[in-house]
């Protein structure tokens, strides 16, 4: 079993989500999309990002940690 | 909805089609992320855990040495450096342990934060554009149907 870091799968996850919705902007051009945007869309990138590098930043110092002890 | 080129059927369809992809994405980015919370848990307690036996460990093994080195001093005129220099090395080593013990403390509890926010996004804010997708694409199917 490939054991990959969690924040890794996350950031791949909100990658392929980011294609899924340049995919839709191609024909959501309206103003529900601009609203949606600003209100939903934005938002979400911003925080998961936001998670994703302070899970990453965490993921690091526990990785450093178990190596650091290692007798 | 407005369409970025000329209208027409085929327009409808691949208009539909993205936006289903966007939704299907949008679902898919919420499980797996709901996942990726409930891992990153799983390696903060595993490495909680893992310095906890650790420290363990090493509290042990001083008890030891210094048990060891006392009974070295008890013998008029032994050598009992090697002794002194593992009780030493043994409570530095149980020391750097606990110290981490407690930076990954403070960083799993600043984590908490960041997390709690993100984890309301994923249970409220998310399901609530997946919704907003879904009312709009039975809107346009509707309009497909009408036309």
């Amino acid at each position: 079993m490939i054991h990959t870091r969690p924040d890794r799968d996350g950031q791949e996850q909100l990658r392929l989500l980011a294609a899924a919705r340049e995919e839709a902007a191609r024909y959501w051009q309206d103003e529900v999309a601009r609203q949606f945007d600003a209100g939903r869309w934005t938002p979400l990138v911003q925080q998961s990002q936001a998670y994703l590098e302070a899970l990453g930043a965490l993921m690091d110092l526990l990785e450093t940690a178990e190596r650091d002890t290692e007798f | 909805m407005a369409w970025s080129g000329s209208e027409g059927t085929n327009k409808v369809h691949a208009d539909i089609d993205a936006l289903n992809g966007f939704h299907e994405a949008l679902v898919r980015f919420r499980h797996v992320q709901r996942s990726v919370a409930e891992r990153s848990d799983d390696e903060i307690e595993m490495t909680r855990a893992s310095l906890a036996a650790k420290a363990s460990h090493w509290q042990a093994r001083l008890e030891q040495s210094q048990a060891e080195f006392d009974a070295c001093r008890a013998v008029p005129g032994a050598d009992c450096s090697g002794y002194a220099r593992a009780v030493e090395q043994a409570g530095e080593w149980l020391e750097h342990i606990r110290r981490w013990q407690q930076r990954v403390d403070e960083a799993a509890g600043e984590f908490r934060g960041t997390a709690g926010a993100f984890w309301d996004l994923l249970q409220n804010d998310l399901p609530r554009a997946e919704s907003l997708l879904l009312a709009l694409i039975a809107d346009l199917e509707a309009a497909r149907r009408a036309s």
